[in-house]
């Protein structure tokens, strides 16, 4: 990439049902701390993403309405919605601004408010996510589509059905040890092979849950001067036709393919030279073919790594270290900017019992509408 | 807002109606109103038959606003023989019936209700097709 964007602070609201606070509560509370944490840099520009505030008839223009109620004064403020992608798209638009020239620093806010809705009108909306017309419409959510998606990569791959429960229970043993996440203890076989079942063969066990929750970032221009912040070292987007037959039939993601062979080019790194991942994990089936995308393990062969403890903290390729959506959360439009938030944290060496020794490099991606958008980026 | 959303998928819903481009001959559905092959504006409607097989197919027990009432449910995708993969419920089956590979064919049931005052939508579902 061009010139490389700091992160000179990060904040991030308990990924929890937050009775207390609504929709621009938790940007508010977000934005406030990854302020406090970025000392005197004033961003002239907030871009806030959220997936389904205002189709949960929550407050829409939320940039606007954040940046008012920060007391940020005149500033240039924007709202960014990419379905679960619309974290990383708000701060890959926002280092535009930056890189573009056209602001100093840059505030980038996600926030969600999911417990204010019931569960059904919740998978509602966010079925919508999907193609609203042909499949949100003949009741199609991103549940069901994932239940069709195990069964189609088990009869494909032969493997048992119970082997899911590794990617699962990975991400909630990192989970444990993050007080911000929303279920944050280990999950054991015997209470993931008794979940109810939500579309078959696909149970609660196998979903992330959904949570209220805000994340922030402050970036500015870098420097240029080797310095101690973490910077964005690449970053990339792509997007392919929408569908959920298409990673269904195909068992793969193509946009996450690409997009992270396109973060990394533009980082000028490898796989190999990454300390950390985070991947979209909103199902356990889009979380084997996330790490089958990026090339994490061939096609088929995911979850036999995560049974093997491969993305375990002590493994050869972590992943979820703050437990990822399954176990800190899934605040839709704040799942991006969650994650970079918990990347900086380990490459900082903030990250507490959380932390990776020696981390230095991570790449994080988020994908919306069933895989269809996605957005990473290189951390170091 | 939903009588005229209703009204404007009418074809798509009821008759299987797609587009074929007259340029390279996809067919598409349900109808575009520009090719996503090669560009063409130049589409034509196209019936599709109606006919295809079970690609795969799950029974739904936790539903998405407004199918609550048809739990537990077969969601299934649907390749039709023209080549399109359609999300379908299906209908007139039980679990034994439905399986990958099964050949099935179009039915026009009810789909969702939008409240006391809102349209009733009906469209396709999948039933297996009878042998003979």
């Amino acid at each position: 990439m061009g010139d490389r964007i700091e992160i000179v602070g990060i904040g991030r609201t308990c990924a929890k049902e937050r009775w207390t606070r609504g929709l621009v509560d938790l940007a508010v509370e977000a934005a406030g701390a990854a302020l406090d944490d970025g000392g005197s840099v004033s961003p002239s520009a907030v871009i806030v993403s959220n997936a389904l505030g205002g189709a949960l008839g929550d407050q829409q223009n939320l940039g606007t309405f954040t940046a008012s109620r920060m007391g940020l004064g005149k500033v240039e403020a924007h709202s960014v919605s990419s379905d679960e992608a619309s974290g990383g798209a708000a701060l890959r638009l926002a280092s535009a601004l930056v890189g573009a020239g056209m602001h100093e620093a840059v505030l980038v806010v996600g926030a969600e408010k999911t417990s204010d809705a019931l569960p059904d009108e919740l998978e509602g909306v966010r079925a919508n996510g999907l193609d609203a017309t042909r499949e949100a419409g003949f009741g199609f959510g991103p549940a069901v589509a994932s239940g069709l998606g195990m069964q189609r990569y088990q009869a494909e791959y032969g493997i048992d059905r119970n082997l899911f429960y590794h990617l699962a229970s990975t991400a909630h043993l990192h989970g444990a040890k993050n007080p911000f996440a929303f279920l944050p203890w280990e999950l054991s076989f015997d209470q993931y092979i008794h979940s109810p079942v939500v579309a078959d063969p696909l149970t609660v066990c196998d979903l992330a849950p959904n949570c209220d929750g805000g994340a922030a970032v402050l970036i500015r221009k870098g420097s240029g001067r080797s310095s101690s912040l973490v910077n964005i070292l690449g970053s990339s987007s792509v997007s392919v036709p929408t569908g959920i037959s298409e990673p269904i039939a195909s068992l793969s993601l193509p946009a996450a393919a690409q997009c992270a062979t396109l973060a990394l080019r533009d980082a000028e790194l490898s796989l190999g030279d990454l300390s950390f991942l985070d991947l979209h994990d909103s199902s356990s089936f889009i979380a084997a073919l996330s790490i089958e995308a990026v090339g994490l393990a061939k096609r088929g062969e995911a979850l036999l790594l995560a049974r093997d403890g491969h993305f375990r903290f002590d493994g050869p390729a972590p992943l979820w270290t703050f437990g990822g959506l399954k176990a800190r959360g899934n605040a839709p439009g704040a799942n991006g900017l969650y994650q970079v938030v918990e990347a900086t944290l380990q490459l900082r060496g903030d990250a507490g019992k959380s932390q990776i020794d020696g981390a230095d490099r991570a790449l994080v991606q988020c994908l919306g509408s069933f895989g269809a958008t996605a957005v990473a980026h290189v951390l170091g | 807002m939903h009588f005229a959303r209703s009204w404007r998928q009418q074809a798509a819903n009821l008759r299987l109606v797609g587009s074929q481009c007259t340029s390279c001959k996809k067919i598409s559905f349900p109808e575009r109103i520009r090719c996503t092959q090669c560009g063409s504006t130049e589409l034509k409607d196209h019936r599709l038959s109606g006919r295809g097989t079970i690609f795969t197919v799950t029974r739904v027990f936790e539903a998405p606003r407004g199918f609550g009432s048809q739990v537990p449910y077969f969601a299934a995708l649907v390749e039709l023989e023209e080549g399109p993969i359609i999300c379908a419920m299906l209908t007139d089956v039980d679990q034994k019936d439905a399986s990958v590979g099964d050949k099935v064919t179009m039915v026009t049931r009810r789909i969702i209700a939008h409240g006391d005052d809102g349209p009733i939508i009906y469209a396709y579902k999948f039933t297996p097709e009878l042998e003979g």
